[in-house]
């Protein structure tokens, strides 16, 4: 996981230095907001590893870590472009639980194989992403609201489908290729969401698409005047987050090898890391390395706290509180950052 | 007529002694340009003083004084109905003493309704307290008395949003009255004064008269009202008196009744033209008919869209097309339209080759057929601030920036230093953030974006608002160069004087139409009277 973070950020490094040349001051202050996030994540897992020596600071303990957490992982890279585009997706979990019962239940209560349940899975992500971008482009609405109900209707949907039963069985095939087969000793699952990862980063940041939705997410005015289809942007926008959203619940059935409706508290737990993730990499900026980086830092803290014998409402506690810091640490530094440009013009 | 200032002779003699405003000497400069160099306003009980004057004359500086926006400099003095108000009057307090305004946006919320909007702030309850409960049948009752009082005809339980503008301007003005009518109950005076910025600019001719059978009520009650206008019919309409500013001085104080409509316009144009503005005229602007020789770029037939009410003209490659018209002429609106960005448009276009209709246009669109769009509104449609400089500056042409699929940003950001040099921002840095720019800056970089596309058809609105003298000069001689390379530029500004320095040709704009050319030589001077002109003459033919 170190030697994984250390290469992503080597290469963000590159890219920072070019926009920020120059300029020492700033690019000082930088690295050390940018590095803040990793700090504390060495100290937590210092921390734990002192504690607990034994149960922690194991190998077969982090591959779990890493194994278990990789449904959040991919998840978390759904928020992203709707958020460039300035746009709040908050069905991105019920998605993922929708979509990891349809699977189940097709491949276990109606004999389908567990090729086209998944695919059959992945197309229903993909409308309920189409739904969104269609209702909140179209009618302009406020995506806060409509993607609030939709998910609600996804998440009814989910309870419907399997009569409210967990779906066990799912066939072993799924969770080969997720938990059981390692690359490097890590579960595949890990390695399926650095993949995504790595894609969203590069759409985000090495793309004109990517700009293009920074633009949006900070003007519409802007964007519209200089040509830019906002609406499709921002339509296609929910479709990425459906259609990744549905990987995470296909995943999910893997990692489980049952499907359980309501499954699971990941809305929170994938805001929380997507606001961390703005505090490091490109601070002030929602990215995939940073978010990904905080997924499974969040995931360490609650491992961590388990094993210390924490009670499981301190997951709560502490997704909430990550959240609240996140947002204030994330609004602060673009404040410093307005600040000390504005110096540097004077 | 005399220029010089008539002394104020009160309204009638028999009303009260004390003026309901009395300001002497109010002054304010920014650095070293003076806005208001020491002016003298008295307003009678119940009578209506215009305040006319060009943009820039100071119009709007004295406005914001008596807002308390602006504190005036020192040695200025306020009078209301005979009491000493201390300068600067106290933000946002004005109504405690007296003032009220409504501005051209007249701060009504759209989506409430006439009651919630006429009795902000003051409910009527079923006891004390904010927490008490609204009493909504006894505030309606309370609201068609109101309106019956003042002579008007709204429902309170309509949403505003819904209302015509007239309605809604009506609305904003009995809520101004009702506050100085509380005043005054309150402290037991008389007086107040009511200052009503620009009522007018966006409401049809022939609704006007409405919101003059309102002022009159009002002042029938001894309210005395500023009336800050371009809109000469209006203000001889309504007024008695006229308060002239013309760069920062009063230049004339006259009762409206005794002189013409062109005396008023002389008076806010300027008599004669001044020597510079000769010289500018003749070195800069004559050989116009020789620079457009080019081919036409841009025509358009019949353009409706917003305040635009059916414009045909056509302008030619390295031609500079100056747009004049008073605010809510329809000029303001003709760049958006012919942008593609004004739902509801209609009439035909051709750019180059490529002809159609308005409506078939987006930006998009617009942009591939080689038309650029400067707005007037830079915080709002013209740049992301909080993005880099590079992005801003490059956002229209990041495609040629893609290499072997990855958007190359030490490119962007090598080619956006180079730019930044290039057209002189400072500083010259493309990676910091847009904000850190001064307002010159940005203009500059919001330029470079579109001259990156190398246009064929300019649009520009208000393009030097908000920027520097050095860096407006620096434009002008960006925007030559592109009219000598070719570029067909169409100039929309109420800048006249930028208009007398840069367009080659200058059409008059009033009531949505283009309602004549201005013959050569242009100066400010001449411009502000023909546009006066053309606009009160186009309001006469209305109300025949």
């Amino acid at each position: 996981m170190a030697g994984a973070g250390a290469g992503m950020s080597a290469g963000t490094d590159a890219e920072r230095t070019a926009f920020r040349r120059g300029s020492s001051r700033i690019f000082s202050a930088r690295t050390f907001e940018a590095s803040l996030l990793p700090i504390a994540f060495a100290v937590l897992i210092a921390g734990f590893s002192f504690a607990r020596p034994d149960t922690f600071f194991q190998w077969t303990n982090f591959t779990t870590i890493f194994g278990l957490n990789a449904v959040g992982l991919v998840l978390v890279m759904a928020l992203l472009v709707p958020l460039t585009n300035g746009d709040l997706d908050l069905s991105v979990a019920e998605n993922s639980g929708l979509v990891s019962v349809l699977v189940g239940w097709l491949n276990v209560n109606h004999g389908w194989g567990i090729v086209p349940s998944i695919i059959a899975g992945l197309v229903v992500g993909l409308v309920c992403g189409i739904v969104n971008g269609w209702i909140v482009v179209q009618f302009d609405v406020n995506p806060f609201i409509i993607t609030l109900a939709t998910g609600s209707v996804m998440n009814g949907i989910a309870f419907w489908l399997p009569n409210q039963q967990t779906v066990p069985g799912i066939s072993t095939k799924l969770t080969d290729w997720t938990v059981i087969h390692e690359l490097f000793g890590i579960p595949l699952d890990f390695w399926y969401g650095v993949v995504i990862m790595l894609i969203m980063w590069y759409v985000l940041t090495f793309t004109a698409f990517g700009q293009r939705a920074l633009f949006i997410g900070q003007s519409r005015e802007v964007a519209r005047l200089s040509g830019f289809r906002v609406g499709s942007m921002r339509f296609s926008g929910f479709v990425i987050a459906g259609l990744i959203a549905s990987i995470s619940g296909i995943i999910n059935d893997g990692v489980l090898g049952s499907a359980t409706p309501g499954a699971g508290n990941l809305l929170l737990s994938v805001y929380a890391a997507v606001f961390l993730g703005m505090t490091t990499i490109q601070p002030g900026r929602f990215n995939a390395i940073g978010a990904g980086i905080s997924v499974f830092f969040l995931a360490v803290g609650v491992n961590g706290m388990n094993l210390l014998g924490a009670q499981t409402y301190v997951q709560s506690l502490f997704y909430g509180g990550i959240l609240v810091i996140a947002v204030v640490a994330s609004r602060l530094i673009n404040r410093r950052r307005a600040a000390s440009a504005a110096r540097a013009a004077t | 007529m005399s220029s010089q200032t008539d002394p104020a002779a009160p309204a009638d003699p028999s009303r009260s002694a004390a003026a309901a405003l009395e300001a002497k000497n109010l002054a304010k400069s920014f650095g070293a340009f003076q806005a208001l160099c020491g002016v003298d306003v008295t307003i009678d009980a119940g009578e209506v003083v215009a305040l006319l004057g060009e943009n820039g004359s100071g119009k709007s500086t004295l406005v914001k004084i008596l807002s308390g926006y602006h504190e005036p400099e020192p040695g200025g003095e306020l009078r209301l109905s005979g009491a000493d108000v201390p300068l600067p009057v106290p933000l946002n307090r004005a109504r405690t003493i007296g003032l009220a305004f409504v501005y051209q946006d007249l701060g009504l919320a759209a989506d409430l309704h006439v009651v919630e909007n006429l009795f902000v702030g003051h409910r009527v309850t079923r006891g004390l307290g904010s927490a008490a409960p609204i009493n909504w049948r006894a505030e309606r009752m309370r609201a068609r008395r109101i309106f019956e009082r003042y002579g008007v005809k709204l429902d309170p339980s309509a949403q505003v949003g819904r209302l015509r503008p007239t309605s809604q301007a009506l609305l904003a003005i009995v809520r101004a009255a009702e506050e100085l009518r509380e005043y005054r109950e309150q402290h037991e005076q008389s007086g107040g004064v009511l200052i009503l910025d620009e009522p007018t600019v966006f409401l049809p001719e022939n609704e006007k008269v409405f919101l003059f059978d309102l002022v009159r009520r009002v002042t029938d009650d001894g309210i005395g009202v500023l009336f800050v206008s371009h809109d000469i019919s209006a203000v001889r309409e309504i007024a008695h008196r006229a308060v002239v500013l013309r760069d920062g001085a009063k230049v004339g104080d006259v009762v409206v009744n005794g002189v013409s409509d062109a005396d008023l316009i002389e008076l806010v144009s300027g008599h004669r033209m001044d020597r510079a503005a000769i010289e500018r005229a003749t070195s800069g602007a004559t050989d116009a008919a020789v620079d457009a020789a080019g081919d036409v770029a841009l025509s358009v037939k019949d353009v409706r869209g917003g305040r635009v009410n059916g414009m045909t003209f056509a302008v030619r490659a390295g031609e500079i097309l100056g747009i004049a018209g008073l605010l809510g002429a329809g000029s303001e609106d003709l760049p958006y339209v012919l942008f593609g960005d004004e739902t509801g448009s209609s009439g035909e276009i051709a750019i180059g080759d490529w002809s159609g209709d308005v409506s078939s246009l987006s930006p998009s669109k617009s942009i591939k057929l080689g038309m650029a769009l400067v707005p007037a509104d830079r915080k709002q449609q013209g740049v992301a601030p909080d993005l880099p400089v590079a992005l801003n500056m490059l956002s229209l042409s990041l495609k040629n920036f893609v290499q072997g699929g990855f958007l190359r940003l030490d490119k962007l950001l090598a080619t956006a230093n180079q730019r930044a040099v290039a057209y002189d921002v400072r500083p010259p840095d493309a990676s910091l953030n847009l904000a850190a720019l001064s307002g010159g800056n940005q203009q500059k970089v919001v330029l470079a974006r579109w001259l990156e596309q190398g246009p064929k058809v300019l649009l520009l609105h208000e393009p030097t608002q908000g920027v520097d003298v050095a860096t407006r000069q620096q434009i002008y001689e960006l925007m030559r160069m592109r009219a000598a390379e070719g570029a067909a530029i169409v100039w929309v500004t109420t800048d006249f004087d930028e208009l007398a320095t840069m367009a080659h040709r200058i059409l008059l704009c009033a009531g949505g139409v283009i309602a004549g050319t201005m013959a050569p030589p242009y100066s400010r001077d001449r411009i502000t009277s023909e546009v006066y002109s053309i606009s009160a003459r186009g309001a006469a033919a209305v109300a025949a």
